[in-house]
């Protein structure tokens, strides 16, 4: 699958031929730090004046190439894919080489970035738990009432850790773990192992 | 066990023969168990027949007096003996001890029952459901094609009247795989705990 490249898109991208491939380097390095961290305007301004040109060409330039990269991760295109969809905008074999490798190098990161912006619940991150046996309460005294107190941690996407403090009774205990041991089950049967199969 | 001057007079008044006479005592001490164990306060439970001819304020103040006196008793699950003494300590006769302590055997195990459920706890979890789910793609990634699990816990918080705050997550198989380990070594040391 190829990516289409708009015009405008392909402008920005036309001010790196005209630089040194290391200057591409950098820009690349840039752009995955941008893409990191986020922007930082002070970086285009010192590019600029080293390299003697318009600091809004520098930033076109490394915008540029941080959308080249996220759309060839978000669509996860082919080596092959890759190096023709460049091939469009007649860049040295060489500088082509380079975002190739800048884009093999570094997709599987920019997926897990983009994959921070898809709308989640909290997943699971750790699960702790205590046994507890209730000896007595204000309203009665004199018993022996097992419980087990646990403490499930989640995680939001965007890094926040949020703990919560349960509890649960024996018999229930056994009947979470019974259905969750159904729930795993299921991944093995015939029919989920041929969709994970075929789906791909 | 310590009971207040106006339970004692409460009790006191029950044991009189010329106030209660054995029927209307016993009718008395039933109703007074099983307005405890019912789930809803009933205005009528004391429109029975047999009370009718009695002094309103007298009935409803035995009434309450039995009523605390029973919650005192199951709470400190108080045996034969001690009844027995502090009955006798509020003038009750061998027959009427025994018609309390009869009924007391037959309602303590429910009374105890519903102490137990007082009181204050975390969150407690009552069930769980799952989903299997496949995520092709999304808004900004594509070829995702990965399985991942939507966990429910059902929670009931005893706190706001029993509401269910459900705790909602998601996890893939391996950190499911690690729930379930981790839940399978409580159920282990629970079981190895009751064989002590």
């Amino acid at each position: 699958m190829l990516l289409v490249l708009s015009d405008e898109h392909k402008e920005h991208l036309g001010f790196l031929p005209e630089v040194d491939s290391a200057v591409v380097g950098e820009f690349g390095r840039i752009a995955v730090e941008f893409l990191r961290k986020g922007t930082n305007p002070k970086i285009y301004e010192g590019a600029a004046r080293k390299l003697s040109v318009d600091a809004e060409t520098v930033q076109h330039g490394v915008e540029g190439l941080m959308y080249l990269l996220t759309e060839s991760s978000k669509l996860m295109i082919s080596e092959v894919d890759f190096q023709d969809s460049v091939l469009v905008l007649g860049f040295t074999e060489e500088l082509n080489q380079l975002l190739l490798q800048l884009y093999l190098e570094n997709r599987k990161e920019i997926r897990h970035i983009l994959g921070e912006l898809t709308p989640s619940l909290p997943h699971y991150h750790n699960l702790e738990w205590r046994l507890d046996v209730q000896l007595a309460s204000r309203a009665l005294r004199q018993q022996v009432k097992p419980t087990v107190s646990m403490k499930l941690h989640l995680e939001e996407s965007g890094g926040v850790k949020s703990a919560k403090v349960l509890q649960t009774d024996p018999a229930t205990l056994m009947h979470l773990i019974q259905e969750l041991e159904k729930a795993l089950a299921e991944l093995k049967t015939t029919h989920c192992r041929r969709i994970l199969r075929n789906i791909k | 066990m310590e009971l207040s001057e106006s339970v004692q007079k409460g009790l006191q008044s029950l044991a009189d023969a010329t106030l209660f006479d054995l029927k209307t005592f016993s009718v008395l001490i039933e109703v007074a168990f099983r307005s405890l164990l019912s789930a809803h306060a009933d205005r009528s439970v004391l429109d029975q027949p047999e009370f009718k001819r009695l002094d309103q304020k007298l009935l409803k103040h035995c009434h309450t007096a039995a009523t605390t006196y029973i919650l005192e008793g199951v709470k400190q699950n108080a045996d034969k003996s001690t009844i027995s003494a502090c009955l006798e300590d509020v003038s009750f006769d061998v027959e009427r001890t025994e018609v309390f302590y009869t009924t007391y055997q037959k309602y303590k195990s429910d009374l105890e029952t519903l102490l137990s459920s007082l009181g204050r706890c975390p969150p407690h979890i009552n069930d769980v459901s799952w989903r299997l789910e496949y995520c092709i793609k999304n808004g900004h990634v594509h070829k995702v094609n990965e399985p991942s699990y939507l966990i429910s816990l059902n929670v009931e918080n005893a706190n706001n009247g029993g509401s269910s705050e459900d705790v909602h997550f998601s996890c893939t198989m391996e950190q499911l795989q690690d729930l379930v380990g981790k839940m399978k070594d409580a159920a282990k040391s629970l079981e190895k705990a009751t064989q002590l």
